[in-house]
């Protein structure tokens, strides 16, 4: 008989849960379900109690407990306080099987928490299936070979993907938390907070409708033989600002630097390594991606792989890299569209 | 093991002469001691390496591989290559194996990945279904009987199979090799021994040439590596670190036929009277997945001609694990200036014969490489003071058996006995000690017998497939006793010039026409002429038949690091504008040199797979022999293990 | 004031990144085709952490760089003909199984194994990096297992930058959700950083440092420990290729005009 524990943290608030520790708790609930399994919550946070209530409609099912730690040590992130709060709540639940959502704030810890519970940890799971034995699927090399995997022992810790569960949702009640003691450890870390971008500089961002992939090609000769950076970057600008989507690139496109001795400046100066996608970049879930003059890059081939529907702009008609990956390519001169586009977005707005 | 002696040597010193020295800056430039510098690792660096670290790890207190340079160390061997990996090779290749059998006796060729004993040799004349090659009236005969006794003669997808191949052409009891996997193969087994090291990523841009006193004109004093850190046009930038100098007693030059190295040492000591390379032929092939039910089995050899054109030369080999290199290879003599590889290759793989097995196959890699195929005729010096050469570069290519590995191989076999044995008769590698040992051995083999033997045996292709190939098995037969004549041009006098006119099935106003669509940047003339001549489109599927830049990104994409120069330059770039063939670009293996809006032509080093055909396809000498187009030292190339 | 540190960098070799991989299960387990062909790289992201650490090294007089890999020795061997021109570093191979399919917390425990038994490591020195995931497994827990295993409670993941202060302690900038980083300071070593892209461009190839580190590596290969990794009850049920295709439109006559219609009725409103 398994027993689940959902781990979960507040947000930046410190008064809710994440959207994905709330996924994960639809996780557990499904997975508890399935399993006919006893659930528990477990919240990490400054203040759990409060959060609590998004998730109280999860532990309804008699004999299901809502554990919390809290305290300013779990206000902000930071790995000594955080595994011994993952610790606590995990020995206090005495759970089989471990879920939490695989934000950056678990990733930090959960490996050693396992590793301290005596446990085995998998991670990027992108779905769950129970018939005789729970198994999680995830993908390896890079999003290019998918498995299903399996474990006998236990506790077994499952970091969730974001996106890949529907966030928990149920009217919010009021819930019997059980708050868990921690032995806080000696910090030698201090936590100064966020620090955001540059001005101008775009980052990918989860929550957009729409991933816009620039690749090397908008820094390449056009066919007047001229390079037209500094035109280019203006149109993925202002294509961004009108569409709200989030920005993407290939590799070759961020390692570019600008021209000019002791230059560190990419070449499209809002654009850094935090953009890219593909092989050693993210490979960010999206409803939309567009993709633009990345001929035989690897958004094509691995950044896409959670993009829902895809386009791409290119002048190759016979790209080999977008056929079979992308919905459509238009084969024409991706300065020309963006133009067009920023026109008539620009337009819609007015 | 101890490094040799590394210094900063802030005088550059004059001997060290890059070609354009003379007006360049003096460099802060680091130097190194080693006893000797390796350029290049194929096949003849395999050989001589295995051969020198067999005969040290078995006498290791043999006082003759102690270091010179470096007193109270082992002998410092370094070798430095170009590509990024040492399985980084270009070929898939039948060989008869004998030298390699010879370093390995006990050969298993399941050891080495896609190496596999030759089961089946053939040889298949290929009928053009399409009707769009040039073929001679000779040929159009052959032809017509064929199709018309067809049935009685065999004749099965428009192949005809020889019933009978003369010996020369077989390679009974070899094997069938990736040159990637059997590069690597050797290296980690080198690389295991701790005695040499291997480095790649690391091209040699020049040799260093002792001061010029008329003795010492052959004199080599070690190499240079090429300059890091540069713009392309070579000029210090960011992060700019100047190739350092490796000083050594002997330089041994394997880097290949159109090596940096090998180049400059032709052109600083000449050639021997008589001898040219003026033969070559571009090698392309792609390496094949093979659906689950093929019926072909491992170590099946087919040698085709007659398709896509009488002068293209094709093969077919299958390795294990349902993988065949598949390819062709365009001769120089070939003179049409519309010289495209790719597009042919792709003509050929849909040959019926071919297409059979091939069709729902998948393209898992490709490549290319230059190959000098003049033989005997283009041998070089092979020794100098300091220095040796071996290899492809050496011209020890058997242009009768089509055999180059094997070869290549045995070459670096010979110089390591005669390095071992100046070693231990502690005399130094002087020009007359290296030919006493080295070439007196090779002067004395198999190889140099077989090679007079093929001396003259390609001489008639300047006249026509048919006479080519009565060339070759009257030499063949004879043991080169008789041959053809003939005086072979230089590579770039056998380019004919462009001539709308004499476009073979193509009207002179459509010609025209075409190459002025190319001129102003429009489809490249070479491939606009090609379906003018009635060679049908590719129809491309993204599986197997992909654009030659989706080529370029299969089986490991093609690299270019950042941060060196441009290795094909343009010497006169007005001439490039106004040249009508524009060769260089048809021949680009990978699509790197291309003609822009303007007519110039413009050179992408991301693009080039190092293949050299442009040193060869230009038909311009503004400066002596020297075509317009130099080739130099790059790093980079085709990133895959698998060819 | 420069510290000396000890800095251990863990680091995979990994097919190198665009090669066509396709998964075979064998008898111990699942691996990639002609896996032992595929030509390898050093990890990417440990790689950044290889280039970072050393600049550490190179600021800080003293101190000491130390390459931790576990593979096999051959692939391993090539591989460091070039990293090792990278920069210079002790290597410290562990002849193992190659790829993405072991377990990590088997791997985790052979290279803390292999750290604690480092000649003169010091643990209070240590700053133990390598890369936030790998381009095998991606799993993203190597590191922290290997952390935990040395005892160390300051770890950052997702890293692109470190500061080293004068007082021993150190800013480090974290990776988190909304492209933003997580600003820490850290009183000191010990620590652990699973490294992102951070922000220096790839070392070039020196001759010199290769010539250099080979003194090490050569003799450090022909040494190596060989293990064995314990599976832990991990299975795997399937493993395969992605096999959705899907039916691409190629437009090849629209104006971009009409393209940029199309796309802007695509996108919708935000």
């Amino acid at each position: 008989m398994e027993t689940i524990l959902v781990l979960t943290h507040v947000d930046e608030s410190g008064s809710a849960l994440t959207k994905a520790s709330l996924e994960a708790v639809t996780a557990g609930v499904e997975l508890a379900r399935q399993l006919s399994a006893a659930l528990t919550i477990g919240i990490l946070g400054p203040a759990s109690a409060e959060a609590a209530n998004s998730a109280a409609g999860a532990v309804a099912a008699p004999g299901a407990r809502l554990l919390a730690v809290s305290g300013e040590a779990f206000a902000q992130p930071r790995y000594a306080t955080d595994a011994a709060g993952c610790e606590a709540l995990c020995r206090a639940a005495q759970a089989s099987i471990v879920l939490a959502p695989g934000s950056s704030r678990f990733v930090r810890v959960a490996a050693g928490v396992a590793h301290r519970l005596g446990g085995f940890l998998d991670t990027h799971i992108t779905s769950l299936s129970s018939n005789d034995c729970v198994d999680a699927t995830r993908w390896f090399y890079r999003q290019r070979v998918e498995a299903t995997i399996s474990r006998e022992a236990r506790p077994w810790f499952l970091l969730l993907d974001a996106g890949t569960h529907a966030a928990f949702a149920a009217e919010p009640a009021t819930a019997q938390v059980e708050a868990v003691d921690v032995t806080l450890p000696t910090t030698r870390t201090t936590v100064e907070g966020l620090r955001s971008p540059m001005r101008d500089a775009q980052t990918i961002r989860p929550d957009a409708q729409l991933l816009f992939v620039a690749g090397a090609g908008w820094t390449k000769k056009q066919p007047d033989g001229q390079i037209h950076v500094a035109e280019a970057g203006q149109l993925i600008l202002a294509f961004l600002r009108l569409s709200g989507a989030s920005l993407g690139s290939s590799k070759s496109l961020a390692d570019q630097k600008a021209e000019g001795p002791g230059e560190e400046q990419s070449v499209l100066p809002f654009l850094s390594h935090m953009n890219q996608i593909g092989q050693t970049g993210a490979t960010p879930r999206h409803a939309k991606g567009l993709s633009t003059c990345c001929h035989g890059e690897e958004p094509h081939v691995v950044g896409w792989r959670f993009v829902g529907e895809r386009r791409a702009i290119s002048l190759d008609q016979n790209c080999g890299w977008t056929r079979g990956k992308a919905d459509v390519v238009y084969i024409t001169d991706a300065f020309q569209v963006i133009a067009k586009v920023n026109e008539l977005l620009q337009a819609r707005r007015s | 093991m101890s490094g040799p002696a590394i210094g900063a040597d802030a005088t550059a010193p004059v001997s060290a002469a890059a070609p354009d020295s003379a007006a360049a800056p003096v460099i802060d430039r680091a130097t190194m001691e080693v006893d000797i510098a390796c350029v290049g690792f194929g096949p003849a660096m395999g050989g001589f390496l295995t051969t020198l670290t067999r005969e040290w790890t078995a006498h290791p207190d043999d006082p003759a591989f102690a270091s010179k340079v470096a007193p109270g160390m082992p002998l410092q061997v370094l070798c430095y290559e170009r590509a990024d990996d040492i399985a980084a090779g270009v070929s898939g290749i039948v060989t008869s194996a004998r030298g390699i059998r010879a370093s390995f006796p006990d050969l298993d060729a399941t050891e080495i990945p896609m190496a596999t004993p030759i089961a089946e040799e053939r040889v298949l004349y290929l009928l053009d279904p399409i009707g769009a090659s040039r073929r001679s009236f000779a040929l159009r005969v052959g032809d017509t009987l064929l199709r018309g006794f067809g049935g009685l003669l065999g004749v099965k997808d428009s192949a005809f199979e020889l019933a009978w191949t003369p010996g020369f052409l077989h390679k009974h009891g070899g094997l069938l090799l990736s040159i990637g996997q059997f590069n690597q193969w050797v290296g980690s087994q080198l690389m295991a021994t701790g005695l040499v090291q291997i480095w790649p990523g690391t091209p040699v841009c020049t040799p260093i040439f002792a001061a010029e006193t008329g003795k010492q004109r052959y004199s080599v004093q070690g190499i240079r590596l090429a300059d890091q850190g540069v713009d392309r046009t070579g000029a210090p930038a960011d992060g700019f670190m100047a190739g350092m100098d490796v000083h050594a007693p002997l330089t041994v030059v394997g880097d290949g036929p159109v090596g940096a190295v090998g180049q400059a040492l032709d052109q600083r000591i000449g050639m021997p009277p008589g001898h040219a390379q003026n033969e070559w032929a571009l090698g392309m092939k792609m390496v094949v997945e093979l659906p689950e039910d093929t019926p072909l089995k491992p170590g099946t050899v087919w040698h085709t001609f007659g398709f896509p054109e009488p002068e293209i030369f094709g093969f077919l080999y299958v390795h294990p694990g349902r993988l065949v290199s598949v390819g062709i290879f365009v001769p120089s003599w070939m003179g049409d200036p519309e010289r495209t590889t790719y597009r042919y290759l792709q003509h050929y793989i849909q040959h019926p014969a071919l297409w059979r097995y091939l069709k729902d196959g998948t393209l898992r890699s490709w490549g290319a490489k230059s190959l000098q195929e003049s033989g005997k005729h283009g041998e070089p010096f092979l020794t100098g003071d300091g220095f040796a050469r071996i290899g492809e570069g050496s011209g020890s290519t058997n242009m009768l058996t089509n055999s180059g590995v094997d070869e290549a191989w045995t070459t670096g076999v010979q110089l390591a006995d005669a390095v071992v044995e100046l070693l231990r008769a502690e005399k130094p590698f002087t020009q007359e000690n290296l030919f006493a040992t080295y070439v007196a051995r090779r002067h004395a083999s198999w190889l140099e017998r077989e090679a007079d033997e093929a001396k003259n045996a390609r001489n008639g292709f300047h006249g026509g497939l048919v006479r080519g190939m009565i060339g070759m098995a009257l030499a063949g037969l004879t043991h080169g006793k008789l041959s053809l004549g003939g005086t072979i041009p230089s590579a770039q006098q056998q380019i004919h010039p462009f001539s709308p006119r004499k476009v073979s099935g193509v009207k002179a106003l459509e010609a025209e026409l075409l190459a002025e669509d190319a001129r102003v940047g429009g489809r490249p003339l070479h491939d606009a002429l090609m379906t003018a001549r009635g060679w049908p489109e590719i129809e491309l599927d993204g599986r197997l038949l992909v654009t030659q830049q989706d080529a370029l990104l299969m089986g490991g994409k093609v690299q270019a690091m950042a941060g060196f120069a441009d290795h094909v330059v343009f010497r006169d770039p007005h001439l490039c504008a106004e040249c009508a063939e524009k060769t260089c670009v048809a021949m680009c293996s990978g699509q790197a040199i291309t003609q822009t809006a303007e007519g110039a032509i413009a050179f992408e080093r991301e693009k080039c797979v190092h293949c050299g055909a442009c040193l060869w396809n230009c038909a311009h000498t503004p400066f002596g022999e020297n075509t317009n187009i130099d080739f130099r030292a790059g790093a980079g190339g085709l990133h895959s293990a698998e060819n | 004031m420069a510290q000396a540190l000890q800095l251990v960098v863990c680091a995979g070799i990994v097919p190198d990144p665009l090669q066509t991989l396709e998964p075979v299960t064998g008898p111990n387990g699942p691996g990639l085709k002609n896996e032992m062909v595929l030509p390898a790289v050093l990890d990417p992201w440990a790689a950044c952490a290889l280039y970072e650490a050393a600049q550490l090294v190179a600021k800080n007089p003293g101190s000491k760089l130390w390459l931790v890999s576990l593979g096999p020795k051959a692939k391993l061997q090539q591989v460091m003909m070039t990293v090792g021109q990278k920069a210079v570093f002790e290597l410290i191979p562990i002849d193992g199984p190659i790829g993405g399919f072991p377990d990590a917390h088997s791997t985790a425990a052979a290279l803390a194994e292999a750290i604690a038994a480092l000649p003169g490591f010091d643990r209070e020195r240590l700053l133990l990096f390598g890369g936030w995931e790998s381009a095998t497994r991606g799993a993203g827990v190597t590191l922290q297992l290997v952390g935990e295993r040395l005892g160390i409670t300051d770890q950052f993941q997702g890293v692109d930058q470190i500061t080293l202060r004068e007082d021993g302690s150190f800013e480090v900038l974290e990776r988190v959700e909304g492209g933003r980083h997580q600003v820490s300071v850290c009183a000191g070593t010990p620590a652990v950083l699973g490294w992102a892209t951070g922000n220096l461009a790839e070392p070039r190839n020196n001759p010199q440092t290769g010539m250099a580190n080979m003194r090490g590596i050569m003799p450090a290969l022909q040494k190596a420990k060989t293990v064995a990794l314990d599976g832990n009850g991990l299975r795997y049920v399937s493993v395969s290729l992605p096999k959705q295709q899907r039916e691409t439109r190629v437009e090849k006559n629209m104006t971009a005009d009409e393209i940029a219609r199309e796309l802007v009725e695509w996108i919708g409103a935000e």
